[in-house]
């Protein structure tokens, strides 16, 4: 009798637990996504950085591969719902016979050899070792193992501005964006090419992707929210439409029409992180840096235009 | 004289007043320090995303439609026309729902206030801000939203 009403007893506890697991599956069942979405984040996508720039998730890289496939859509892609297909690249062939981005060439052309001039060794410093300054923009950003760390052309500007010259040429001032223009300007047609398969090379473009899903500001957007499949991208966003980030890099710095001055990349960012009112940070700050290293290998094997307009 | 400076002295007192009331009018000028960012060094680096919020609205809903579409059209405030279509809106956005005739849907005030107030519990991956969680809009003009997307027929 006393076993008999303690294994009815066990059973009574055993169904009592089934029964909680039960609810709690439905429960996770109903509410699946719920569970599983870290709020910290927009949802990844797939990016494989071997593909460099062919690895475009918008389906538009056929349209601005090349400059033929380029005057060959630019015509057809005007109306306002397709121009974002174009990913801006029209404007490399339509603007590109004199803008302002010219005169900063020459201005950053005339300033190296001022204080090359004044200085003899800033070009050397420049080329890290070589003072032949043709195509070395095309594989920044880099890791400098001297200085164990990973350099943008505008960190290396801003190095070399203050070892040899005793000079403050701060990122995101006129000066470094002219030479930094210049230097891109000597790289121009050539494809980029920057190594993220390993060491501190690729721990930055980690750290540079994770940056990329990361929701921030009083919006709770993402750069991943503008600029991902099933995102904003491709969709009217007021007057704009948000568009690939693939191939973006190769054409900064580059002359902003709107803002009436030469852009660096950084600056860019800045004004995104405005619009998303999240904290901008300084040009220079190691997330950009981060954030450029994931940027630019999304921009691989895509040739360089400098200077450029948009 | 001295009547007269007194007399100065209490109007630009009383300005002042003024000026400092209007203290919930809108939120965009709350400090982006108060929300996650991209910084290794700073303390926004370290911030979470603000938990979710399903706010349950309180009593009568007593928005304004008028100035509802007022906040729901401006960027600086509400900003809704960026994703949505909106009734008498120009240059709406495209990828958030068509809201041009939601007031014929038969949503209830409660819900509508809830999702506007933070859209994740019902769509945890959505692109919409949280309006209400992050101090966007305040609860009024979140009332005043409502009350413009009810009349939208």
């Amino acid at each position: 009798m006393l076993s008999l009403s303690s294994s009815l007893r066990n059973r009574g506890r055993i169904m009592k637990i089934l029964t909680l697991i039960a609810v709690t599956a439905l429960h996770a069942i109903s509410y699946p996504a719920l569970a599983e979405t870290d709020f910290n984040t927009h949802p990844r996508f797939d990016i494989d950085p071997k593909l460099g720039v062919a690895g475009d998730f918008s389906g538009t890289y056929k349209y601005w591969k090349d400059t033929q496939a380029i005057e060959q859509f630019a015509s057809i892609q005007t109306n306002s719902d397709n121009e974002w297909k174009m990913n801006g690249k029209n404007m490399d062939i339509v603007e590109d016979d004199f803008h302002p981005g010219h005169l900063a060439v020459d201005e950053g052309e005339k300033l190296v050899n001022l204080w090359e001039h004044r200085e003899a060794g800033f070009k050397s410093c420049l080329g890290a070792g070589t003072t032949t300054l043709e195509g070395i923009a095309a594989n920044y950003p880099m890791y400098d193992a001297k200085l164990g760390k990973v350099l943008t052309l505008e960190a290396r500007i801003e190095h070399c501005a203050k070892k040899v010259l005793w000079q403050n040429f701060k990122q995101g001032s006129p000066v470094n964006a002219s030479i930094a223009l210049y230097l891109k300007s000597l790289s121009d047609g050539l494809p980029i090419q920057v190594d993220v398969d390993s060491g501190p090379m690729k721990e930055a473009y980690l750290r540079g992707e994770t940056l990329f899903y990361k929701r921030i500001g009083q919006l709770n957007f993402a750069c991943a929210s503008c600029h991902t499949p099933g995102s904003i991208m491709g969709n009217r966003l007021r007057g704009e439409v948000p568009s690939t980030p693939f191939g973006d890099v190769s054409h900064y710095p580059t002359y902003r029409s709107p803002v009436g001055e030469v852009e660096v990349l950084h600056k860019r960012f800045m004004r995104c992180l405005k619009q998303m009112r999240a904290k901008p940070l300084k040009p220079g700050d190691p997330a950009y840096v981060d954030l450029e290293v994931f940027y630019t290998s999304m921009s691989n094997g895509y040739p360089i235009k400098a200077p450029s307009i948009r | 004289m001295k009547k007269i400076l007194l007399a100065a002295l209490m109007a630009t007192l009383s300005a002042c007043g003024t000026v400092q009331q209007p203290v919930n009018t809108n939120s965009a000028s709350t400090s982006p320090m108060k929300f996650p960012c991209l910084s290794y060094s700073l303390s926004c680096g370290e911030i979470p995303v603000r938990k979710l919020v399903n706010k349950q609205l309180s009593g009568e809903l007593s928005g304004n439609s008028e100035e509802g579409r007022n906040i729901a059209f401006t960027k600086t405030r509400g900003n809704c026309l960026a994703c949505h279509r909106m009734k008498g809106g120009t240059q709406p956005g495209s990828r958030g729902p068509d809201l041009t005739s939601y007031g014929n849907l038969g949503r209830s005030d409660a819900e509508t206030y809830a999702l506007v107030y933070d859209m994740r519990w019902r769509s945890p991956d959505t692109l919409m801000p949280p309006m209400g969680t992050n101090e966007i809009l305040t609860e009024q003009e979140i009332r005043d939203v409502v009350a413009f997307l009810q009349s939208s027929k």
